[in-house]
């Protein structure tokens, strides 16, 4: 049997996502130990993992030559896709919000505003449903550098603790949404190999309803 | 200026060879079999009015569309599907046939899709359109034509049955709003059972249960045990329909073939009946997709139950061509070369050969050097000289 493939998010969700498949007894001492390699067998090779940056993994899932995906939720909407989101695994959380500097009325007054974001599409929608006539720049960096350099009246971005957003004087304008860590599935996958992909996403689910206390202390 | 002539656009290539060679063998076997069936050919414009595809019924996105305008100003689009302009070419032109009618069609479809995924703006589709032809004899004549028609192209692949109506009827008794019934709608087709639990959870009716459990309802013949057992009232006909087409289907041979998902819901808008799309191993998007659709041609002309499906040629070519290890251009086998004063008679011992099934190429060459030279490079291993008799040389390459 060809074993599962599971794109992983590099970085933030890294760690998180190894841990729980490790919950649910999937063996992955080769992610962590990687050296220079790219596609790790796991779980006695009836997985294999690879890991990629977000936007990577929607479209490595996306075009089904990866089976599975953990992925933020932040990319999902910034850049959507084909598949199938069949699970929040509720790490990596934090908000989208509306920030600009601290005391200023955003919402008043009749000019169009311009908006700096590290998505520009999901701005895009945002202001489309509130009927705005925004421009928005497409940053890569720290965004929040756009507001105190005077380019945008305001940022589109995550926020964890908004600590950064009050070192800097600005605030929270509006909370957009929640964010978290997904399970994403490839349409064709998750009929092909059905009963393989729900037995994972099984103890997946319960996994992550039942949260343990000892996996928090994984270094 | 930046000229663009040395490549082609986003989403287009050029075919070759081989790859023309597989598609044009795909597109025979399916031409074939519809013709069996009795369908009929039939082609339409590449460019249509706008209004033909209003996103309103179509489903399709305004911005899905490559459009421009004609002499008048109006708006045309590239076809970016078959199905609608066959409906509106039955319903306005061929009502004084005796129906059913049966057509087929084997022509590209356009869509703009989002840039950088690798996907084709430009596919070829082949399908059939039963139209005016109402049940379960039509449905399951369908559904059988699509399986079988695929199982000569490919031997491995998957049918999925759905149906309209559970979202439909489901959806139409929920106290929401058009944009949540949407967002609803969205949720199911992407599985996505967290959204969908918060949207629905707070709703306490036995519809909204029962959609909340759409999603998990496909797999095989287990799904309509395990669908029955919290059933609303008014779909357990839909279901016992569909069990049926399911279990006529096994019992002409198909069951190894067929999944089952109730959870079908992000097709087009005017699917109104039995909906199915087939998949092939390594391949993420699907290669076939059809279903019922009774409401379209009444926005052309008289009303007329229909069910249809399309088979994505080029879908299908690749999933052929992954498994051949190499492609290659096939070298004639002879290269017939015509003295000076003897090119007429070079042409008739052409055909002499091209009628024993030699295949032949033409030398356009003026002396034997570059006729052998090319012969060489070619990879033609045997060259005729077309003189007062007939000289045959071989060049010794293998094939």
């Amino acid at each position: 049997m060809k074993p599962l493939r599971i794109a992983l998010t590099k970085g933030r969700l890294e760690k998180d996502s190894i841990a729980l498949l490790e919950r649910v007894g999937y063996e992955c001492s080769s992610v962590r130990n990687k050296g220079r390699r790219l596609i790790f067998p796991a779980g006695g090779n009836r997985l294999e993992l690879v890991l990629a940056k977000a936007a990577d993994v929607i479209t490595y899932v996306d075009q089904g030559v990866c089976d599975l995906g953990v992925v933020g939720k932040d990319t999902i909407l910034e850049k959507g896709g084909i598949f199938y989101e069949v699970l929040d695994l509720g790490f990596g959380k934090c908000r989208f919000a509306l920030a600009g500097p601290k005391g200023r009325d955003f919402f008043g007054g009749y000019s169009s505003r311009i908006i700096a974001s590290k998505y520009p599409n999901f701005s895009a929608s945002y202001f489309e449903k509130k009927a705005m006539d925004v421009r928005i720049i497409k940053i890569e960096g720290s965004v929040e550098l756009a507001p105190l350099l005077g380019l945008a009246d305001a940022i589109v971005d995550l926020v964890e603790t908004g600590t950064t957003l009050r070192e800097n004087g600005l605030e929270v304008i509006e909370y957009i949404c929640d964010i978290s860590a997904r399970l994403i599935v490839n349409t064709a996958s998750m009929k092909l190999r059905k009963k393989e992909i729900d037995e994972l996403i099984g103890k997946l689910e319960q996994a992550v309803s039942r949260p343990e206390k000892a996996e928090e202390d994984v270094p | 200026m930046t000229k663009y002539s040395r490549i082609t656009p986003e989403g287009t290539k050029d075919y070759l060879f081989e790859e023309c060679s597989v598609r044009r063998e795909v597109e025979n076997t399916l031409a074939g079999v519809f013709l069996s069936h009795g369908f009929h050919e039939v082609v339409t414009p590449g460019l249509e009015f706008y209004d033909v595809f209003d996103p309103d019924f179509s489903g399709i996105g305004q911005e899905v569309m490559y459009k421009m305008t004609d002499r008048k100003g109006r708006l045309l689009v590239m076809r970016p599907d078959s199905t609608i302009p066959i409906a509106r070419l039955a319903a306005t032109r061929l009502q004084n046939l005796p129906k059913p009618i049966r057509l087929f069609y084997n022509q590209p479809i356009y869509r703009n899709h989002p840039g950088l995924t690798g996907r084709s703006n430009e596919n070829v589709q082949t399908g059939v359109e039963l139209l005016g032809a109402d049940g379960f004899r039509a449905d399951l004549e369908t559904v059988s034509t699509a399986v079988e028609v695929l199982s000569q192209c490919i031997p491995d692949f998957r049918l999925e049955l759905g149906h309209a109506d559970f979202f439909r009827i489901l959806s139409k008794q929920l106290p929401v709003s058009d944009e949540s019934r949407e967002n609803i709608r969205r949720a199911i087709g992407t599985k996505n059972y967290t959204v969908l639990h918060e949207m629905l959870s707070g709703i306490n009716s036995p519809q909204a249960r029962a959609l909340m459990e759409l999603p998990h309802l496909f797999g095989g013949e287990d799904v309509f045990e395990r669908a029955a057992a919290d059933c609303p009232r008014e779909l357990i006909p839909t279901l016992d329909y569909l069990h049926r087409l399911y279990h006529a289907l096994s019992e002409y041979g198909l069951g190894s073939r067929l999944i089952v998902d109730l959870g079908l819901v992000q097709r087009n808008d005017y699917y109104t009946g039995v909906v199915f799309s087939a998949y092939v191993e390594n391949c993420g998007e699907s290669v076939l997709l059809g279903g019922r659709y009774d409401h379209l041609a009444e926005h052309f002309g008289p009303s007329m139950p229909s069910i249809g499906f399309g088979v994505n040629v080029d879908a299908v070519s690749r999933a052929i061509l992954a498994h051949r290890s190499d492609c290659r251009i096939e070298p004639a086998e002879v290269l017939i070369h015509g003295e000076d004063g003897y090119e007429v008679k070079a042409l008739r011992y052409f055909s002499e050969l091209m009628k024993k099934k030699v295949r032949c190429e033409n030398s356009v060459f003026r002396t034997h050097r570059e006729a052998l030279a090319y012969a060489n490079e070619a990879g033609i291993r045997q060259v005729d000289f077309v003189g007062p008799d007939i000289q045959t040389v071989l060049t010794g390459r293998k094939k």
